[in-house]
This record gives structure tokens, C-alpha cells and sequence, in this order.
């Protein structure tokens, strides 16, 4: 579908929008969308596809949109391309490459409040009410998934400050480094 | 029937309208709607209402369920006007469905961009308030759906931008002398520096119909529910303070006066009126009945009325379709009629 502004390149943002009583739809490519203020507004009517697209670099997902999700089948020029994540599975199998996004969306890649009554993974069991705290180990994980997207993107600064502060987290625990 | 949050008006009431807190979940075991094909969203469909509608909770009976494919495109405008479900959620089948309670005040939609949507609308300005309730039934959900959930990134989401809490809180605002004095450009960018967003809460982007804005969080993976709450209630509080000493300064002037009395006289009297136009001159006597220029209007009238003059709801409340031009007339009169 062409966008209905310039008339020139691929939509890629589709608004839904209530005008005078109507549902009305409107479908922009990346730059037109822009131009309109919907650039910032990420809530319901938002699509990030083209957000995600711009900075994740198209040329580099060409070359690894052969990985599918093994649960949703969804490939990552997929989810860049759309905006949108196929399945909870996703976000393990493409962590490495949707971190930086991420990252660029919230400031933050680690989740703190509320968390599920019952852990996951012990579903088997009765589990107590208690919430579960993330562990030092699992941040010093997490801070190694953003290491690895660091080196992988070049960004040396960052990845050193990452190793320092990952460093200092086993250090904390007594662990050897 | 119970009053609606929308024909209340509430704490701060003169600058906040409403507030809504929004959760976004989905179901572990299932593919996000992206990929789900219309048997998966009906079985998520099945799972969610027995968990909303057969627990044991009080609120549990108070809940209707619509299906968006049984209901006529009317109804389903409506429905946004009233602010309880987005444009998203009405435009287009595959089993959406709305979970509504009674009062209007919690609606939980199924399929619409994740497996559920659940959000909570008070009166006035009380996020305290709408996030207990939102977390209540979405602690009452937890122990009976399996919902996707990372230690890392928190609650998944189908889009990026909502990780972490899954939470998007917000205030519907009435800024009219802040807009005004043109100071919203500016504070609009100094937000954006806190991780809040304010946009135009009619009409389509970022225009602000009627000086009313829509205050919202925009992180929320890194920060708790209760940061996010407390940042955006610190800034309300200084966007009400602002906003009062504005229309003081303003009020005050015979020009800004002017257009208050014009603004009632057109409502008390005009025989055909256009939504926006209603739009604006409401926003107008809400101004002058906070500065004691309108007498013997109350804000909980203008709010009521400024959700029943939508297109499609001023419709569904006469039963029937109308042309632009008999929309108008009957809009005037229920106008006429409340004030």
C-alpha cells in the first residue's frame, strides 16, 4: 500500500483514528508519518515498524532474516519491518538484536516492579506468595546480552563500561573475575 | 443504573478530568495476535472471560461481555468516545472482545494489540486510586492465566514500547489558559526529558481540541509501577498549579471574558452546533465555571457533556443514524436541555 500522503513510497504506519463519529484509517510511510507528529506517539495508535527499521539498519537484517522464531515462525526483518514481536519465545531467541531498540525505546533493559505471584518456572510446584527479586546473577546475564549487542554493533565505549560494571557486580558476589 | 466516572467529577476536578491506568498482558503459551489465527484468539477469548467471569472476586458478576463481531458500528464509535476501548480494538473482527463492567469504569479488551488490555478510568485525578484496582484484577488474573513474563524484560509485549510494567498510566487534562499562553510547546518538550508524553486528547494527533491533553507516561521497562505513578503525579501537580494561576491571570481580562460569556450564550441558545464547536465553547464555560465567571453550571454537567455530544454517542442514545446536519440539532438541544 502506497502511502496516502506523497503518493511515493511503501506505508508502513497504519493510525486508526475516530473523525466526526467515523473510523477512519490513515497509512503513511515512515518519513510522511513523521512529518505528521506521529514520530513521538508510541500509545495505541503508533506503529514502530518504521521507528525500528530506521535504526536497526535494514542491510544487516537481509542477511539474518533466515532465523525464525522455532515457537511463532517470525523472522526478524519480520518484526523490524512490522513493529511488532510474534511471540513471548521472540524476545529469548532475537534478545541479542531487539536489545538495542529496546534499549533506545525505554533507557533501561532490565524490568523492576511488579512481577508474576507464582515464578514461572516452577510451575510444578506450590509456590509461595512471596515476589521473586532479581538475582545479581541473572542482571550480570542480562549485562552480558548488552555486552555482546555492544561489540556486535561497535559501540567499544559502551561494551567497556559494560565489562566495568559487569566486573564490579562479581566482584560484589566474591566471585573470582 | 450505577453513574459513570464520566458524569462524576473528582479530585482536582477544575484542571483533571479523568485518569486511566492500562495494563497490557498476554498469555504465555500462545503466539502474540500478530500470529495467532482466529482459533487461537477464540481460545484465548474462552480463557480470559472464564478468568474474569468465574472467579470468585465480587466484581466478577458485574462484568458484560460484547463481542466486537455482534455489534453494529455505532455502538462500537461509541465505545471509543467513552474513551473504554481504543480505535484500534473496533477496527476489525477476528474475536476482539470487551469485558465491561457495570459502572464503565474497568474494561478489559481481548485481542486487541496484546492478549489483554486491561484498564481502569476514575473521575478526577486519582492514579492511586485506578492502579489498585488495575493491579487487584490483574493479581486476580495472574493466579489463574499464565501470563508471558521475562526476569529480565518484565511483562512481554507484541510491541516493544510497552515491556517491562506493561503499564501506561495517564491524565485527561484541561489546560485551556496554559494552551492559551502558549507555554504548551515548551512544557510539552520539557516532558519528553522525564519520560512523560502529552498529546491532544480529541481529534487526531497532537492537536489539542479544546485544550484538553492527555498526560502519559512513556517507559516503562526500568521503572516500577509506583516511580511511574509517582513522576507522573508530581508533574500533574505542577501542570494543575500552573494551569490555576494561569486562568486567573487570564480570567481577568475583558477579552478572555468576552469569549466565556459568547461561549454560554451559544450553548444556551444555538439551534444547530457542530461538535467541535461544542468541544470549544464547553471548554470555554468549564473555564469560567472554575473562575466563577458561568453560574449555575457544575463541571460534572460539562464532563458528562462533553462525552454525550460525540457523534456517535449522541446517536446511540437516540437509537438511530443520523446526517451531520441532524446530529447538530440534536445536540444543541441536549445542550439546551442540561445547562
Amino acid at each position: 500500500m502506497l502511502c496516502q500522503a506523497c503518493q511515493k513510497n511503501q506505508a508502513t504506519t497504519h493510525i486508526k483514528n475516530i473523525i466526526n463519529g467515523e473510523l477512519t484509517e490513515k497509512h503513511l510511510c515512515p518519513e510522511c508519518a513523521a512529518k505528521q507528529g506521529y514520530g513521538n506517539v508510541f500509545d495505541h495508535m503508533f506503529d514502530i515498524g518504521s521507528f525500528m527499521s530506521g535504526f536497526m539498519g535494514e542491510p544487516s537484517f537481509a542477511l539474518a532474516s533466515e532465523k525464525r522464531c522455532p515457537n511463532c515462525g517470525i523472522t526478524l526483518s519480520q518484526i523490524t519491518k512490522g513493529g511488532r514481536v510474534g511471540c513471548a519465545r521472540c524476545y529469548d531467541v532475537f534478545y541479542d538484536r531487539l536489545l538495542p531498540s529496546i534499549k533506545r525505546i525505554h533507557g533501561n533493559t532490565y524490568h523492576t516492579g511488579k512481577r508474576l505471584k507464582k515464578p514461572q518456572l516452577a510451575s510444578g510446584e506450590n509456590s509461595a506468595e512471596t515476589e521473586v527479586k532479581p538475582s545479581p546473577k541473572s542482571e550480570i546475564e542480562s549485562l552480558g546480552a548488552e555486552l555482546q549487542a555492544a561489540v556486535k554493533a561497535q559501540e567499544f565505549e559502551k561494551a567497556a563500561q559494560l565489562r566495568d560494571r559487569i566486573n564490579a557486580l562479581k566482584a560484589e558476589q566474591g566471585g573470582n573475575i | 443504573m450505577d453513574t459513570k466516572w464520566y458524569e462524576k467529577n473528582g479530585k482536582d476536578g477544575e484542571v483533571v478530568i479523568s485518569t486511566r491506568v492500562r495494563f497490557a498482558r498476554n498469555l504465555e503459551e500462545y503466539p502474540f495476535p500478530i500470529r495467532a489465527s482466529a482459533n487461537i484468539k477464540k481460545e484465548i477469548t474462552e480463557k480470559v472471560k472464564d478468568a474474569v467471569l468465574n472467579n470468585n472476586s465480587v466484581i466478577a458478576t458485574r462484568f458484560s461481555c460484547i463481542n466486537m463481531d455482534n455489534i453494529d458500528m455505532g455502538s462500537k464509535v461509541s465505545l471509543v468516545e467513552r474513551h473504554l476501548v481504543s480505535p484500534e480494538f473496533i477496527s476489525g473482527g477476528d474475536d476482539k472482545t470487551l469485558l465491561l463492567l457495570d459502572d464503565e469504569s474497568v474494561s478489559i479488551m481481548i485481542n486487541e494489540e496484546d492478549h489483554i488490555r486491561l484498564q481502569v478510568m476514575t473521575e478526577g485525578f486519582d492514579l492511586d486510586k485506578a492502579y489498585e484496582l488495575a493491579s487487584r484484577i490483574d493479581t486476580l488474573l495472574d493466579e489463574r492465566l499464565k501470563f508471558a513474563f521475562s526476569e529480565r524484560l518484565g511483562y512481554l509485549t507484541q510491541c516493544p514500547t510497552n515491556l517491562g510494567t506493561g503499564m501506561r498510566a495517564s491524565v485527561m487534562l484541561h489546560l485551556p489558559a496554559l494552551r492559551a499562553t502558549k507555554a504548551m510547546r515548551k512544557i510539552a518538550e520539557n516532558l519528553t526529558k522525564l519520560g512523560l508524553t502529552i498529546r491532544g486528547a480529541y481529534g487526531e494527533g497532537t492537536d489539542p481540541v479544546a485544550g484538553m491533553y492527555q498526560l502519559s507516561n512513556q517507559i516503562s521497562l526500568g521503572i516500577s509501577e509506583k516511580t511511574a505513578i509517582d513522576n507522573l503525579k508530581n508533574i500533574t501537580r505542577q501542570l494543575i498549579d500552573r494551569e490555576l494561576k494561569a486562568r486567573q491571570a487570564i480570567c481577568a481580562q475583558t477579552a478572555v471574558q468576552d469569549k466565556i460569556y459568547r461561549s454560554e450564550g451559544i450553548l444556551r441558545y444555538a439551534r444547530l452546533i457542530t461538535c467541535d464547536e461544542a468541544l470549544k465553547c464547553l471548554s470555554d464555560i468549564r473555564m469560567g465555571v472554575t473562575a466563577g465567571l458561568v453560574k449555575n453550571v457544575s463541571l460534572e454537567t460539562i464532563n458528562r457533556l462533553l462525552v454525550e455530544i460525540q457523534p456517535a454517542t449522541l446517536m446511540s442514545r437516540e437509537g438511530k443514524a443520523l446526517e451531520p446536519s441532524e446530529r447538530d440539532e440534536k445536540r444543541a438541544s441536549l445542550i439546551r436541555e442540561n445547562l
